[in-house]
């Protein structure tokens, strides 16, 4: 008997491995190691990361958002209006992010209050907004020429290769991470997730944690939509229509349980990254882009199938060793 | 004791009584604001804009009913239209088109229900992969193509008016709505189904395969996709990959709107029946206004959101009283 303890292989770690390795080949055959290659992944992966650790908070508690696609939206669209008007970095950034928190939790506030599943809001609130944008914004929200006052931020980089707005979703990362770990939201969170009703029993109030939760997110969307608004010239809030199927898809790759209670938010970030590889892998390979929607669908039955599928049913069918022989 | 004790107002409010008020009160003010929406021919127009979505409707209150969701009938739809439009292109025999389609949406059905029976993904995740499965097929199949110049005898299947005004879609469903009707409230399948919803274990127990009847509403829904792309089809006569876009949400409001509940165990056939009405009314009055698309997907989400939180409220409501009594 060794006392050294075997390191045992977390589905995080073999998820990082599968990261790790995709990378490894796609450099291999193709210029994604190039300096812009390696640039643009990192840009275009950093809004996805933030939304995944909002979403997977969410299916944390065993709800879920479906509108966080249409949430970005506003957020864009805030901004760019803010920055159309005159307003600088230090207030449009913070109004924008609010906006974001605000209809989240409103989403939230609905699902907790009367006790409507969250599926179905969000169902709805996604229709809303999309109806909302056509219908009520000028020109359905479109805004151009923003100017490198909007722009800067999104197209800085750091030694010429690291975007700004990769390092903002690392630092958001690391937050939740150590939140999450440590904090006793954290824990309660899980708990909700776990058992409302045991949670209840231990002197925790879920529909608080859920309304609370609502807000972060609602919070993380709004840093992620400006990570991928800030980038461009111009906002249209329906650029960000269907972004929840990558955000949803990414958690649950990273091992979010959608029956709430269990998973990890580093987790959610490989999940986002492992998605863009995938897809920058398909247009490497020269798929054309609706090939995406197949394959993202696939994906998430593929994990979530990982996920609930009972291993340990398969283990037993294993010889057992007969009784008395030890 | 022994007085009679006094119902109060609201006891008697049950969603479908005030679903028809709402209906009615709909249907009035659009009559007022636009005279014509009277006229028999174009009142009944409600009927051939909701066949489609009534269809799924009628099929997802099933599904509903046990607690699961299919968040992507529409997309199924437009896959089981899509190969209508490419077996029609390619062998121009309609009845074999027809069969291609119908055979597509229930296999759509089927793959749902085999994965939500047989593992313990939940509905809701299974049908949101699925919908983009199923939409990224279509678009695989079509690229940008749009498959049209369908026979006329196609048309008849939708376009069809009895007495001169009513529209032959009001027949299917019709015909839908009794069946599933007299099976939902009469027939062991409907009780099990609600069993389900409150507590499967319990209709386990009680000696029923619910994965048997999982695996068959799932399929069945999915076959009325099949019909359902069908029937649009003989209305519209293009299959593009943009027709399911907004269906999904169309067919899961008229469901929820007809007070079924998302939780499951509760629900009816005739609410989504009126539910459907409601979406056909709502639809058809937008459209004499010349109110765009987006204005009715506004509303339709406002009121879906309202439905719910007056129907929740309403509940507590009952509970309360229910307690001091």
């Amino acid at each position: 008997m060794s006392l050294i303890k075997k390191p045992k292989l977390t589905r995080e770690g073999l998820l990082a491995i599968i990261v790790a390795a995709f990378i490894l080949f796609l450099s291999l055959s193709t210029n994604f190691s190039s300096k812009s290659g390696i640039y643009s992944f990192m840009l275009d992966v950093s809004p996805t990361m933030v939304a995944a650790i909002g979403l997977s908070m969410i299916i944390f508690t065993g709800n879920i958002d479906i509108s966080a696609g249409t949430i970005s939206g506003f957020v864009a669209y805030t901004a760019g209006a803010l920055v159309k008007a005159g307003a600088p970095m230090i207030i449009f950034v913070p109004a924008a992010i609010l906006v974001g928190t605000l209809l989240a939790g409103l989403n939230g506030y609905l699902t907790v209050k009367f006790k409507v599943p969250s599926i179905v809001v969000t169902l709805a609130m996604n229709m809303v907004h999309v109806g909302f944008y056509a219908t009520f914004l000028p020109q359905s929200g479109w805004i151009e020429n923003l100017g490198p006052r909007f722009t800067w931020f999104g197209r800085a980089r750091m030694f010429g290769i690291i975007p700004y707005t990769f390092l903002v979703a690392v630092v958001v990362a690391a937050i939740f991470i150590f939140i999450m770990a440590y904090s006793k939201f954290g824990k309660k969170l899980y708990a909700v997730g776990g058992n409302a009703q045991s949670a209840v029993y231990s002197g925790i109030n879920p529909d608080r944690i859920v309304i609370k939760v609502f807000f972060i997110e609602g919070f993380l969307i709004g840093i992620s939509a400006l990570l991928r608004a800030l980038t461009r010239n111009e906002v249209m809030p329906s650029m960000f229509i269907g972004r929840e199927l990558f955000f949803i898809s990414a958690a649950l790759v990273g091992g979010v349980s959608i029956f709430g209670g269990s998973g990890k938010i580093i987790g959610a970030v490989l999940g986002a990254m492992f998605v863009y590889l995938i897809s920058i892998a398909m247009i490497y390979l020269g798929f054309q882009d609706y090939y995406q929607f197949a394959l993202q669908g696939i994906i998430i039955l593929i994990a979530v199938f990982i996920t609930v599928a009972d291993f340990s049913k398969w283990k037993k069918k294993r010889p057992e060793a007969p009784e008395g022989a030890v | 004791m022994g007085t009679v004790k006094k119902k109060s107002f609201a006891s008697y409010l049950s969603h479908q009584v005030i679903l028809v008020i709402a209906l009615i009160v709909v249907v009035v003010t659009f009559g007022i604001i636009e005279p014509v929406f009277f006229k028999p021919r174009v009142f009944f127009d409600v009927f051939a804009i909701v066949g489609e979505i009534g269809l799924m409707a009628l099929g997802l209150t099933f599904v509903i009913t046990t607690g699961g969701i299919d968040l992507g009938v529409g997309y199924n739809l437009q896959m089981s239209g899509i190969v209508f439009g490419l077996t029609w292109a390619t062998t121009q025999n309609l009845a074999l088109a027809i069969a291609f389609a119908l055979v597509t949406g229930t296999l759509g059905g089927f793959f749902n229900g085999l994965i939500v029976s047989r593992t313990r993904i939940p509905s809701l995740v299974t049908t949101l992969a699925t919908m983009y499965l199923y939409r990224g097929i279509s678009m695989i199949i079509a690229g940008s193509n749009n498959y049209a110049g369908f026979p006329d005898v196609l048309q008849k299947i939708s376009t069809t008016r009895l007495f001169g005004f009513l529209p032959v879609q009001f027949i299917y469903l019709m015909v839908l709505f009794f069946i599933l009707d007299f099976i939902y409230e009469r027939g062991v399948l409907g009780r099990n189904l609600k069993g389900m919803g409150f507590n499967e274990n319990a209709v386990i127990y009680s000696g029923v395969n619910t994965k048997k009847i999982l695996l068959g509403i799932y399929t069945f829904l999915g076959l009325l996709c099949g019909m359902a792309a069908i029937v649009y089809l003989g209305r519209f006569s293009a299959a593009k990959t943009s027709m399911g876009d907004n269906m999904n949400f169309e067919v899961i409001t008229a469901v929820l709107l007809g007070g079924t509940s998302t939780m499951g165990g509760i629900g009816s056939m005739r609410g989504t029946l009126i539910g459907i009405i409601i979406i056909g009314v709502l639809k058809k009055g937008f459209s004499l206004l010349n109110f765009s698309g987006n204005i009715y997907n506004f509303t339709l989400g406002l009121i879906l959101i309202l439905s719910l939180l007056l129907f929740s409220v309403m509940e507590e409501h009952k509970r309360v009283s229910s307690r001091k009594s």
